[in-house]
C-alpha cells in the first residue's frame, strides 16, 4: 500500500523531492548569476541624487548596459572605487570624454553650450570654471545641485570604473 | 566501479583538506594584510561605554599597526593635512576619541597589490565610519603603503584617494608605490 505525502510535505518539497532539489539548485545558480553579473541590486545611501533617487531606496544596476556601446550623457551609472565594489557611487553622466564642463549660476555648460537637463529639480547656484575631461573620462554629478559645492561628491570617472547603468 | 568512485572522492577530499591546511598554516601576505586591517578597524572603533583608561589604552594599541615614521596625508576640500610620525598620529587618534563618543569603523573593500619582492604592498581600501545614533555614515577611500617588518606588516604611508575628481588626474595617480 502506497501512502500519499502529507499536504505539508507536498507544499514544502513537492511530490517528487529529486525534482524539487534540481529546481532549487537551478534557481540558486540563476539567481547568483543574474544578481551578481547582470542585474546587481544596490541600496542608496545619502541624498546627492535627490529627488530622482531617494535615500535608502533599493535599485538595480544593469552591468551589461555598456557591452556594445559606451556610457551616454544622461545615464545614471554606478561607479566602483579602486578598492572594490561593496561601496559604489551613483551619479549621472553629464560630460563625455574630451568635453569641457562648467557650472554658471547652477546651469551646466558643455563645451560652452547650455545643457538641457529636464531631470533636474534642485538646481542650486554652483559656479565653476570650465574643466576638460580626459580621453577616457566621463564627468559625473548627482541630481541634487542644491547642496554646497564642497559637500557634493562629483567629478571625472575613468571608463573602467563605471560598472553599469542604474535601470530600476 | 563504486569502489573506484569512492577512492576518487577520498583523494579529492584529502587534496582539499591539504590545500586548506596549507593556507591556514602558511597564509599568503595578502591574507595576513587583510587580517591585519580587520584588526585595525576593530581597534580604531570605540564605544561610549569605554572608560577613560580603556580609551587611552585602546588608542595606544593603534601604535602596533604603524611604523615609527608613518606619514598620513589627508586631503579635505580646499585643504591638506599631514601627520608625521606615530606619536603625532596617536595624539590625533586620542583627540578624535575625546571629541566623538562612539565610532564604528569597517573596511568593506580592500585591494592589496604586493611588490615583486613581497616585502611591501600598496593597499586601496574604502573606510566606512558610523557614529551610533546618526543616520548617515562617513566614507573615505584610502591608499596605504605597508611594509614587512620582521614577520609583521606595518602601515608606513596613508593618503586619501578620490575616485571622482574635479582635477583631471587626481585619484588614479599616487606617489605611493609597492616598491620599498
Amino acid at each position: 500500500m502506497v501512502q500519499s505525502p502529507s499536504w505539508l510535505q507536498r507544499v514544502l518539497i513537492g511530490r517528487n523531492p529529486k525534482r524539487t532539489l534540481v529546481r532549487i539548485v537551478i534557481l540558486v545558480v540563476v539567481s547568483v548569476v543574474v544578481f551578481k553579473y547582470v542585474l546587481q541590486p544596490i541600496r542608496v545611501e545619502g541624498g546627492s541624487m535627490l529627488p530622482t533617487y531617494k535615500d535608502r531606496g533599493v535599485h538595480f544596476v544593469y552591468r551589461l548596459a555598456y557591452l556594445f556601446h559606451g556610457p551616454r550623457r544622461g545615464d545614471v551609472v554606478a561607479i566602483r572605487t579602486e578598492a572594490g565594489e561593496h561601496v559604489m557611487y551613483m551619479k549621472r553622466i553629464v560630460g563625455l570624454p574630451g568635453e569641457t564642463v562648467a557650472f554658471r549660476q547652477g546651469y551646466l555648460f558643455i563645451n560652452g553650450k547650455l545643457l538641457d537637463e529636464p531631470y533636474l529639480i534642485l538646481r542650486g547656484t554652483w559656479e565653476h570654471a570650465p574643466q576638460l575631461d580626459g580621453p577616457d573620462q566621463y564627468y559625473v554629478v548627482g541630481d541634487n545641485r542644491d547642496m554646497p559645492w564642497d559637500d557634493h561628491y562629483k567629478g571625472r570617472s575613468a571608463r573602467d570604473l563605471i560598472i553599469g547603468k542604474v535601470v530600476l | 566501479m563504486k569502489e573506484w568512485f569512492i577512492r576518487v572522492i577520498l583523494v579529492a577530499a584529502l587534496v582539499a583538506v591539504g590545500i586548506w591546511s596549507w593556507g591556514v598554516l602558511f597564509p599568503s601576505p595578502e591574507k595576513i594584510i587583510r587580517k591585519r586591517l580587520d584588526e585595525l578597524a576593530r581597534t580604531a572603533s570605540f564605544s561610549s561605554k569605554e572608560g577613560l583608561v580603556a580609551k587611552a589604552w585602546n588608542a595606544s594599541m593603534l601604535a602596533d599597526f604603524f611604523t615609527e615614521d608613518v606619514q598620513v596625508t589627508v586631503e579635505v576640500p580646499s585643504a591638506q593635512h599631514t601627520i608625521s610620525g606615530r606619536a603625532e598620529l596617536l595624539e590625533a587618534a586620542a583627540g578624535a576619541r575625546s571629541t566623538v563618543g562612539s565610532l564604528s569603523i569597517e573596511f568593506p573593500d580592500i585591494k592589496v597589490t604586493l611588490a615583486p619582492d613581497r616585502t611591501s604592498a600598496v593597499v586601496n581600501l574604502t573606510a566606512r565610519g558610523k557614529i551610533p545614533g546618526e543616520r548617515d555614515f562617513y566614507l573615505q577611500e584610502l591608499r596605504l603603503r605597508m611594509i614587512k617588518v620582521k614577520r609583521d606588516w606595518l602601515i608606513n604611508q596613508v593618503e586619501t584617494v578620490k575616485t571622482l575628481s574635479w582635477n583631471r588626474h587626481v585619484g588614479r595617480t599616487s606617489h605611493l608605490s609597492p616598491r620599498a
